[in-house]
C-alpha cells in the first residue's frame, strides 16, 4: 500500500513542476471527496451500536424516546445489574456456560487441529490425501444437512439437553485442519531436515519446533472457534431445553418474548453483554482474525 | 513440501506419527460429519419420528420434495435472499475496500476496517434484535426517520413485501465488513507496478479501477461470490429473530423448513430428504459459478 504510494508520487515528480501541484490538489479534494461515502457507510455500520450502547445506560422508561439519541445521555449502569442479578433469570449461569462451552471446544480445537494440521501439512503416511480430499469435500456440505443424523446420534448417547451434545461435535473441525495446515506448509522445510538430523522425532518437531511458529494461526483459530462457539444459536436451540443449562445468546432471544417490548433497556443491556467477548477479541487479535480471513477465505 | 523432504525415506516412525497425531480428528470428523452425511442419505429413504422405528418409505420423501408447495416458497425465498445479499454483500465489500485501500492517515484505516469488520464477529441473534428494534413499525427509529421526510411508515417485518427486503438488509448490514476483508486481501496482492505504469501513461482513477483493478481482483471475487452464495442460501438465525419466517411463509428460509420439519414435527426422513436437495442445488450452483468463471475469471 504504501510502496504503491510512494512511487506513484516519484512518478509524478518526472512530469513538469506546474502540472504537477494543480495535480496533486485536485487529487487531494478528490481524495477527501472519496472519504464522504465511507463516512456514511461508516454511520450507518456504527449508529446502531451506538444506540444500543446509550439507550443500555439509560433509564427504561426513555428507551422509546424518539429522536433517538445515539449517544449516551446518562449512565445508568442499573440496567446491567438489574440484568446479571435478576432473581427470575440467572443470567450470570448462562454466561458462564457459554463461557464453559466455548473454553472447551477452543482448548480442544487448538491441540487437535493443530496436531492434524501437522500430519496432514508436514508428514507423509498412506490413506492421508484421500482423507484430507474427504475431510475438505465434507466442508462444503451444509449444516442443516448434518444437523438431523447428530441429532439422532445425541439422543442414542443420551447427551440431550446436556452441554455434551455441543462439546462433542465441536471437538475438532476440517476447517481449523485446513487452516493451520496451511500455517504448517508456509515453513521452511529445512526445519524438518535439520532437526531430523540433530536426532529429532517426527512428535518433537511438532510441539517444540514448529507449533511455536504457528502462533498467528492457533491465534485465529482460537478466536474463530471461541466466537463460533459462543455465537451458536443453531446448537443450543436444537440440543438444550431446561434453563440451567441455557447459553447466553439463545436465552436472550427467548426471553426477550418472555419481557416482551417493555424492558428495552435491559433487554439491550443483556445484548452489550452477549458482544462484550466480541468487543475483547477485537481489541487484542484485530490482525490475525483478519490474516486468518485473508490466507483461508473463511472464518471458520 | 520441498525435494528435500520428498526424497527423505518414508520411516515406520514418520507413519506412526502421522497416524497418532491425525487421530484424535480423523475418529471425531468420522463419526460427527462424515457418518451423518451417510446416515443422512439412508434416512431419505426411511420414515422416521423418533419415538417408533424407522420404516422403509422409499422413494416417498423424495416425491413429495415436488409436490411440497411451502416447501416451493421456501426455496423463492430463500433465492431472493440469496440473490439480494450476494449482490449487494460483494458490490458493497469490494467499493468498501477499494476506499479503505487508499492512502489515508492510519488511525483513519483502523477506523474504518474496524466500523465495518465489528459486526462481522457479533453475535448473529442478538444484533438481529437490535435491527428488530430498529425497524419495528410502531416507534421504531427508521419509521420514525421515514415520517421526518414525510413518507408513510413501512412495515418492515409484518408486510409480505418487506419482510425478505429486512433480512436481506440486515444481513448487508452484518457482513459486508467481511467481504471488505476478503477484497481487501485481493487488492493487496495487485503488484503497484501496474498501477504506476498506468499513472505514467496518464490514466485517471476510474481507468484504472475499470482495467487493473476489476480484471485483476476476478479470482477473489469468485471465491467471494460462491462463499457467500453458499452462507446466504443458509442463513437461519436472521431470519428466526427477525421475522420468525412471518408473516405466514413470506420470509421463511430452507433452513428454517428444515428445522420445522426436522425438530418441530419430528419427520426425520422427510427432513434429510429436504436437506440433500439443498446440498444438490448447491452443489449445482458450485458447479454453474466454476463453468461460469472460465468466461470472467482472470488467472494470468
Amino acid at each position: 500500500m504504501t510502496e504503491q504510494t510512494v512511487s506513484r508520487e516519484s512518478v509524478v515528480h518526472l512530469a513538469p513542476r506546474r502540472r504537477n501541484t494543480g495535480r496533486i490538489w485536485k487529487r487531494r479534494v478528490i481524495g477527501l471527496l472519496l472519504l464522504i461515502p465511507l463516512l456514511i457507510m461508516a454511520f450507518i455500520e456504527i449508529m446502531p451500536i451506538m444506540w444500543m450502547i446509550s439507550t443500555s445506560l439509560r433509564d427504561p422508561s426513555q428507551s422509546f424516546e424518539l429522536p433517538p439519541d445515539f449517544f449516551p445521555t446518562s449512565f445508568k449502569w442499573q440496567n446491567y445489574y438489574a440484568v446479571l442479578t435478576s432473581e427470575k433469570i440467572d443470567f450470570p449461569l448462562f454466561f458462564f456456560n457459554s463461557v464453559k462451552i466455548a473454553l472447551i471446544v477452543t482448548g480442544s480445537q487448538l491441540i487437535t487441529c493443530s496436531a492434524a494440521g501437522f500430519a496432514f501439512g508436514r508428514l507423509r503416511w498412506p490413506g492421508r490425501d484421500v482423507l484430507f480430499t474427504i475431510f475438505l469435500a465434507s466442508m462444503m456440505v451444509p449444516g442443516q444437512v448434518t444437523t438431523v443424523p447428530i441429532f439422532i446420534i445425541m439422543r442414542n448417547l443420551g447427551a440431550m439437553d446436556t452441554h455434551w451434545a455441543l462439546i462433542l461435535p465441536g471437538l475438532t473441525s476440517a476447517f481449523g485442519i485446513f487452516l493451520l495446515r496451511q500455517y504448517f506448509m508456509t515453513l521452511p522445510a529445512e526445519l524438518v531436515d535439520a532437526a531430523r538430523i540433530d536426532g529429532a522425532g517426527f512428535f518433537e518437531i511438532y510441539w517444540r519446533i514448529m507449533l511455536p511458529l504457528v502462533g498467528p494461526g492457533l491465534s485465529a483459530l482460537g478466536v474463530f472457534t471461541f466466537l463460533g462457539s459462543w455465537n451458536n444459536f443453531y446448537g443450543p436451540l436444537l440440543f438444550l431445553k431446561s434453563w440451567d443449562k441455557m447459553t447466553f445468546p439463545i436465552a436472550l432471544v427467548t426471553l426477550t418474548g418472555y419481557m416482551g417490548m417493555g424492558n428495552r433497556a435491559h433487554v439491550l443491556a443483556g445484548v452489550m453483554l452477549s458482544i462484550f467477548p466480541v468487543l475483547l477479541f477485537f481489541l487484542f487479535a484485530q490482525k490475525f482474525v483478519i490474516q486468518g480471513i485473508a490466507l483461508t477465505g473463511i472464518k471458520g | 513440501m520441498s525435494i528435500k523432504e520428498r526424497e527423505r525415506s518414508l520411516t515406520r516412525d514418520e507413519i506412526l506419527t502421522g497416524y497418532l497425531l491425525s487421530a484424535p480428528s480423523v475418529l471425531a470428523l468420522l463419526l460427527f460429519m462424515v457418518l451423518p452425511i451417510l446416515a443422512s442419505i439412508a434416512l431419505v429413504f426411511t420414515n422416521y419420528d423418533l419415538l417408533t422405528p424407522p420404516t422403509f418409505a422409499g422413494w416417498d420423501n423424495i416425491t413429495r420434495i415436488f409436490g411440497d408447495k411451502r416447501l416451493g416458497i421456501c426455496y423463492r425465498n430463500s433465492l431472493l435472499i440469496t440473490i439480494g445479499a450476494v449482490s449487494l454483500n460483494n458490490t458493497l465489500g469490494l467499493l468498501l475496500a477499494v476506499g479503505v485501500n487508499r492512502k489515508m492517515p492510519a488511525f483513519l484505516k483502523y477506523f474504518f476496517r474496524t466500523a465495518f469488520f465489528f459486526p462481522v464477529l457479533c453475535t448473529t441473534s442478538s444484533l438481529a434484535m437490535i435491527w428488530g428494534y430498529l425497524l419495528a413499525q410502531d416507534r421504531g427509529i427508521i419509521n420514525w426517520m421515514l415520517g421526518q421526510i414525510g413518507m408513510e411508515p413501512v412495515r418492515f417485518l409484518t408486510s409480505t413485501q418487506w419482510a425478505i427486503r429486512s433480512v436481506v438488509m440486515y444481513d448487508v448490514w452484518k457482513s459486508c465488513g467481511y467481504l471488505m476483508v476478503l477484497y481487501l486481501a485481493g487488492l493487496q496482492g495487485i503488484p503497484p507496478s501496474l498501477y504506476e505504469a498506468a499513472d505514467i501513461d496518464g490514466a485517471n482513477a476510474f481507468q484504472k479501477f475499470r482495467h487493473i483493478t476489476l480484471p485483476l481482483i476476478t479470482p477473489t471475487a469468485f471465491f467471494a461470490l460462491i462463499i457467500s452464495s453458499i452462507g446466504a442460501f443458509q442463513i437461519f438465525d436472521n431470519a428466526y429473530v427477525l421475522t420468525d419466517g412471518g408473516p405466514g411463509d413470506a420470509s421463511r428460509t430452507i433452513a428454517m423448513y428444515i428445522y420445522e420439519m426436522a425438530f418441530k414435527r419430528y419427520e426425520m426422513g422427510y427432513a434429510s430428504a429436504v436437506s440433500m436437495s439443498l446440498l444438490i442445488i448447491l452443489l449445482v450452483l458450485t458447479l454453474l459459478q466454476f463453468l461460469g468463471s472460465r468466461k470472467w475469471v482472470n488467472y494470468d
